[in-house]
Formats: C-alpha cells, structure tokens, sequence
C-alpha cells in the first residue's frame, strides 16, 4: 500500500465524518490502536468514528482510492490482536453507531447498530421479557460488531451456541463499498449461499459489519449454580457425560486449583475446603420441581464413581454470583503474570484422550512454569495459560511458549481441533492457521477475501 | 445450648412469577422455590455459634411437602434437628395464625436463642419475628446486623435509617430477627444435602401443638396483580427550542401555571 503522510490522510477522511469524529491525538491512538493483547506497539495514523453506513461507505470508497488499509474496531476487548493497528492504518471505529432500533415483538428480533454494547442488547432483551443468551465477561465493553466478526462464544455456548446462531440478519459494507442487506431477518431462506455467515467471524476482513437484526428468545427458568471438585480429567469428561445425559446444561466449565487459588488471592471464598486439582462449575436450569432431587441423584451416582469429591450448590442469586466469579475472574486475575494464552478446542468426544495428550507435554515443556487450565469443557475449549517466571524476560518468555506450541498445536491438528476456539486468529494465529486449516482451504479463504475486497484494504495481514 | 431457627421457603429470586387463576396468589407449580434469603442469614448466624462454641441447631418451617427441600437444605449446612408444620390449616392462616404455631413450637423447644429473618421476600410483612417473641413471651429485637453473646446477655447492633445502629442489650432466651449482610452464608454441600436425608424431620400440626383453635385467619387477600405500567408518559421529541415550545404548550394545556 502506498505511503501517505498524516496530513494526506486528514484531508482525505476527516470530511467524511462530523467535526470531533476523526482523531489523531496520541492519546486516542494507543487507546484505539490495540485491543487485550500485549505483543503489538498501537501504531494507526487517524482513528475515524462514523455515525451512518453511508459514512461507513464513503471511508470505504476513499480507502480504495487512494490505497489505505482500514481495521475496523468495537469494543477492543479481543485477545488476539484483530483490531490492533500497529502499521498506520485507519481506524474505523463503530463507537457513535450504538442505537437499538426496531423490535419485533412477534419475531422476538431487534436491530443493533455495530457499536451496541453486548450487555446494552442484553438489558433492552431483559425489559421485553426475554434474553439475548450470549454471555460472557466482557460483556458490557464489547460491541455487538466485534462479538459478530469474532463469533463470540462465551460461558454459554453449551446451552445457546455461539453468536452466530443469533444474528438472523446483518447489514454489511464490503470492502469494494457495496452495502448489502443479509438474510432480512428471515428463519427460512433456502436462496443459496448465505453470505450473511461469511462476514460471521470474519475479523473485519471482507468488510464491515454496521447493523445487525439479533435474535431474543424466551427468558430460562431459575437455576442453580454447583461447584464440584474433581481429581483429575478423566474424571471431568465423565462428569460433564453423566450430567448432559440428565439436563440440558445451561453451562460446564471447569478450572484448576491454582487457577481458583489466584481468584481467591483478589477475594471471595474456596467452595468447600476439600482441595481437588479440578473444579467443575454447572449451571442447571430448574424445569420442575424434582429438579433438586434430579441433581442429588446424579451427584450420587457420580460420587460413587469417585468422579466428584465434593460440591455445593448455591442457594441464591448472591451464591450463584460468588460461584460464577471463581470461573470469570480467573482471567483478569493472572492478567500481572503476562500469561500466554491458547485457545484450543477439539470436538467434545475426543477431550479425554486430547486432553491426556495434551497435559503429558505440558508437563514435560514447561516443568518450571506455572501452568493454568481453565475453560468450556462443555463446547471442548480448553484455556491452557502459561505464566511468565519473574526473572525471565517477556521476549524469553515468548521465544520459549512458541517453540512449545508447535507440539501443542501438532495435537490439536492430530485430533482435528481448532487451534482459536474462540479467540479468533486476528495476528497471534494467523501463523498457526495451518494446523486447523488445510492449504487448500486457506487458498479458498484467500478467493473468497478478494471477491468482497479486491484491494486488500480490510485488516490486512490479520487472518488469512 | 439449643437454638430454634424459623425458616420459609419463598420462591427462587429469578424465578417467573404469574398471578394465579383465582387472582389471589401466584402460580407456584413448576417454579423453584428456595429458602428465604433473610433467613439463610439467620440460619448461618446458628451455624456460626454451633461452630464456636457448640449448640443444637433446630430448623422449623411450614407449608406444603415442597418445604421439605428446605429443611433437608439446612441440615445439609448443619443443622441438627428439623420440624415441618404440615397443616392445611396453618397454610391457610395469616401471619397471625403463622406466628402462633411457631411460638408454640418455641414454647415446646424451650430454646436458648430463637433466630430468623428480618422479613419474608414473598409477602414481606417484617412481623412474624416479633409476633412469634410475644406469643412465646420472649423479648425481641429486629434488624439485627451483629451478635455477640456472653452469658446470658446478648448485645445486638440494629440498623436504624440512614446508616445509623442502635446497640441493645437483650437476655436470653430471645428472638432475633437479622439484616442481610450480617454473615457470609456458607454454601450447601451437596454431600451434606445426601447425608441429611438420615436425619430427623418431625412433622407436625397446629392441633399437635394445642393452638388447632386459634388460627382462622382475620386477614384475607382480596388480589394479587402486576402494576399496571404508566401510561401517562408522553416522549417530547424535536430540537431545544421545539422542546421548550412543547412543553410551555403542555403546561398551560393542564392548567400547572
């Protein structure tokens, strides 16, 4: 792409937008630039917040003319570095376009502008009497454009599936500047190819997504939250088996000791004082009232197994709360120890013997780190963090977790699993896209970017 | 020394609550019901001094089979002993006839300490506490958000409006009706939920008890409805001056100046 000075690019974008929508502060430039990683410099020269999608539209066409790379950016809150701008790019951030527009009451479908926050969709879902099921930490900073171009999943999934499922239209400028209105919000529509699904976890490579129409559904009824402490893996697999045979799970987790050992450093208190390597966290939905005696039963059986150890169960909102946060707070509680993160999955039926695999080079590699397990037994993704020793340097350190991850990574690929489970691929995957995508497929992946971006000028270098 | 706990199980704070077919209460087949969480706080307050210094804790309820997931809860974090009041009758009472029941199961028990909480989330009278100290001719004390025993004496702190506490000294035997926060509830073991099923749950009836006679009720609910939304509301919409314009018309239109 061609070397345009800062000056150069002020007159080419700042009249496209309202007086105060185009910055070039510092300030606004490192905030902007970077998204929860760490490895990348924020180095974008403008940051553009456009109120329209014809405004959308016209940065797109200038962009194609005069050559510029634009990434688009929402609530910044990914850890994979997709909407980091570390190469002079235009930022087009989707902040202004916030609006929840029409309801639906009869489709249960509401439109969201690209730059509604997950938990603002979530809060108008829970004024009309329903839900919008997509949950997870970020929620009230993450926008609804990032969580569609990342196909957010969350602690969910295992109930309500990932994002994807619940965008039932989607308005969208391709990287040529062509708007197009996706499936309209229709349940069936057998036309062909549904492109509505391409730009879903497209990393803002084929174009922007500006509106969405999202999907509500009815509000489940009251459940509880347990936390069951669990000798080893195996034992987790099994769990989760006897448990999604009993009930339609609303959630599975699970964490180690240490993870929950550093939650706790911050706060709360241990669930029971039975120390287990592993904890699982289950959110069951009460159908009846032999719900409780339900879950007794399978806490029986699967005591006698020696699968569990322990458990509680939480008798109120507060409880379920306190529960939930000694899974949601492991992230941020490790955040001073820089971990390195995966983001692996593979398909569910295959976690013990993958995880088995998996924990035997763990082990072997990384016999002086400190290693934490966390994640969503339940969709098969496993968080494997490694943290950084004090007294090694963070390049070290990074030099040592790569070399590692072929072998973690030739796993993944030996049982046919994904090597970003929900994280995305944006710059810290991207070279590792071959272990879950074949050569072919990316070439595939390649065509299909140039047909909705010929020019290349959507996050480039993010992705394929 | 032995410390009666009363509980009541209310529905789960989440749960979704319709108006019943005879508009009087709610529907409550198919939805979860839990302990009240007022009273989760008094219950931990006896399983605190149990641990501590050693008590017998006694968990007592009414109502339908249903509240017999509650008392197998509350052994299941401790307690040692549960009577159910299992009496269509005392079912169809009001927080009077409710409140006579339970200070005769005091008066049976002769306990050291009787504790519950402040108020009940579902029909949150806040006078069954009180009711129940003076049918069993025990002193009482309310909202209460700290404990400490010596002797025969407790002191109590209980919150007053705007942030205030009132300190009271208080001899036992006595009620006390606790304040949220008071404690950190501990979590139900699932094990001890399992295991509570060998302990001892005594079921009994207001005749049982020798007040049969006593608790017709003298209040009746005449209905149960959703507030009806506002629809009064009127959005004034357009630029500052259109606004202002709009709103001086109104002003005048409803005769305010």
């Amino acid at each position: 792409m061609p070397s345009l000075s800062q000056q150069q690019m002020l007159e080419i974008f700042s009249g496209l937008v309202a007086v105060g929508s185009c910055l070039d502060d510092s300030e606004s430039l490192k905030t902007y630039g970077k998204d929860w990683t760490t490895a990348w410099e924020p180095c974008p020269a403008l940051i553009l917040l456009p109120a329209s999608t014809e405004e959308v539209q016209a940065i797109v066409g200038a962009a194609n003319e005069h050559g510029v790379a634009l990434v688009p950016s929402g609530g910044r809150t990914g850890l994979s570095g997709g909407a980091v701008a570390a190469k002079s790019e235009v930022i087009v951030a989707l902040d202004r376009m916030n609006q929840l527009g029409e309801f639906d009451p009869v489709d249960r479908t509401v439109v969201c502008q690209a730059g509604v926050i997950t938990g603002q969709l979530q809060a108008f879902a829970q004024d009309q009497g329903l839900v919008y099921p997509v949950d997870f930490a970020s929620a009230d900073s993450s926008q609804l454009g990032g969580n569609i171009s990342t196909n957010a999943g969350g602690v969910k999934v295992i109930r309500y599936g990932t994002t994807r499922q619940w965008v039932a239209g989607l308005k969208v400028v391709t990287g040529k500047g062509d708007i197009l209105d996706l499936n309209k919000g229709l349940v069936k529509n057998a036309t062909g190819y549904d492109l509505r699904h391409l730009f879903i976890g497209a990393e803002g490579t084929l174009g922007f997504v500006v509106e969405a129409t999202m999907q509500l559904t009815s509000t489940p009824k009251a459940s509880s939250v347990l936390v069951l402490g669990v000798p080893d893996f195996l034992a987790m697999t099994n769990l989760l088996d006897a448990f999604r045979k009993a009930f339609d799970l609303m959630a599975f987790e699970f964490f180690s000791d240490r993870a929950l050992n550093y939650v706790l450093a911050r706060g709360g208190t241990r669930p029971f004082e039975t120390v287990t390597p592993l904890y699982a966290l289950l959110e069951i939905e009460h159908v009846s009232e032999k719900t409780l005696e339900e879950i007794l039963e399978v806490f029986e059986r699967v005591k006698l197994q020696g699968w569990v150890e322990e458990g509680v169960m939480s008798q109120s909102q507060e409880q379920a709360h306190a529960l939930w946060q000694l899974r949601e707070g492991i992230s941020e509680s490790i955040a001073s120890k820089m971990p390195y993160k995966n983001d692996l999955s593979v398909r569910v039926s295959k976690l013990p013997a993958f995880i088995e695999e998996l924990d035997e080079v763990v082990r072997r590699s990384y016999p002086d780190m400190e290693t934490i397990w966390y994640g969503h037994l339940g969709d098969g993704n496993l968080h494997l963090n490694i943290l950084k020793p004090e007294d090694q340097s963070q390049e070290h350190f990074f030099q040592t977790c790569n070399e590692v991850n072929r072998h973690v990574f030739e796993i993944v690929e030996k049982y046919g699993g994904s090597v970003s489970a929900e994280h995305g691929v944006g710059l810290l995957k991207k070279p590792h896209l071959n272990y879950t995508r074949s050569a072919t497929e990316i070439e595939y992946m390649k065509s299909l970017k140039a047909v909705f971006d010929p020019n290349g000028i959507m996050n480039p270098g993010k992705l394929v | 020394m032995k410390i009666l706990v009363y509980l009541k199980q209310v529905p789960h704070q989440d749960a979704r609550l319709d108006i019943s077919s005879d508009g009087t209460w709610i529907e409550e087949s198919n939805i979860k019901f839990e302990i009240n969480s007022y009273d989760t706080y008094a219950l931990e307050e006896a399983l605190k001094a149990k641990d501590s210094e050693g008590a017998e804790v006694v968990v007592v309820t009414a109502g339908q089979d249903r509240v017999t997931q509650a008392l197998r809860t509350a052994l299941g974090m401790g307690a040692d002993r549960a009577i159910h009041i299992k009496d269509e009758a005392v079912d169809a009472s009001d927080v009077l006839g409710v409140a006579k029941v339970l200070a005769a199961v005091a008066k049976e028990e002769s306990p050291d300490l009787i504790l519950t909480g402040l108020m009940s989330e579902d029909s949150g009278f806040a006078a069954i506490g009180p009711m129940i100290g003076e049918f069993a001719g025990i002193a009482s004390t309310t909202a209460v958000v700290g404990i400490e025993r010596e002797g025969g004496k407790l002191t109590v702190e209980r919150e007053l409006e705007g942030g205030n506490l009132e300190v009271v000294e208080i001899n036992t035997p006595c009620l006390v009706s606790v304040q949220t926060g008071i404690n950190q509830v501990r979590y139900a073991s699932l094990k001890g939920i399992m295991q509570a099923k060998k302990k001892t749950i005594d079921v009994k009836t207001a005749a049982d008890l020798g007040v049969g006679d006593a608790i017709s009720p003298k209040l009746t609910t005449e209905k149960v409805s959703v507030p009806v939304k506002g629809e009064t509301a009127e959005l004034v919409e357009g630029s500052t001056d259109e606004i202002a314009a709009k709103l001086a018309a109104k002003i005048k239109e409803l005769g305010l100046l």
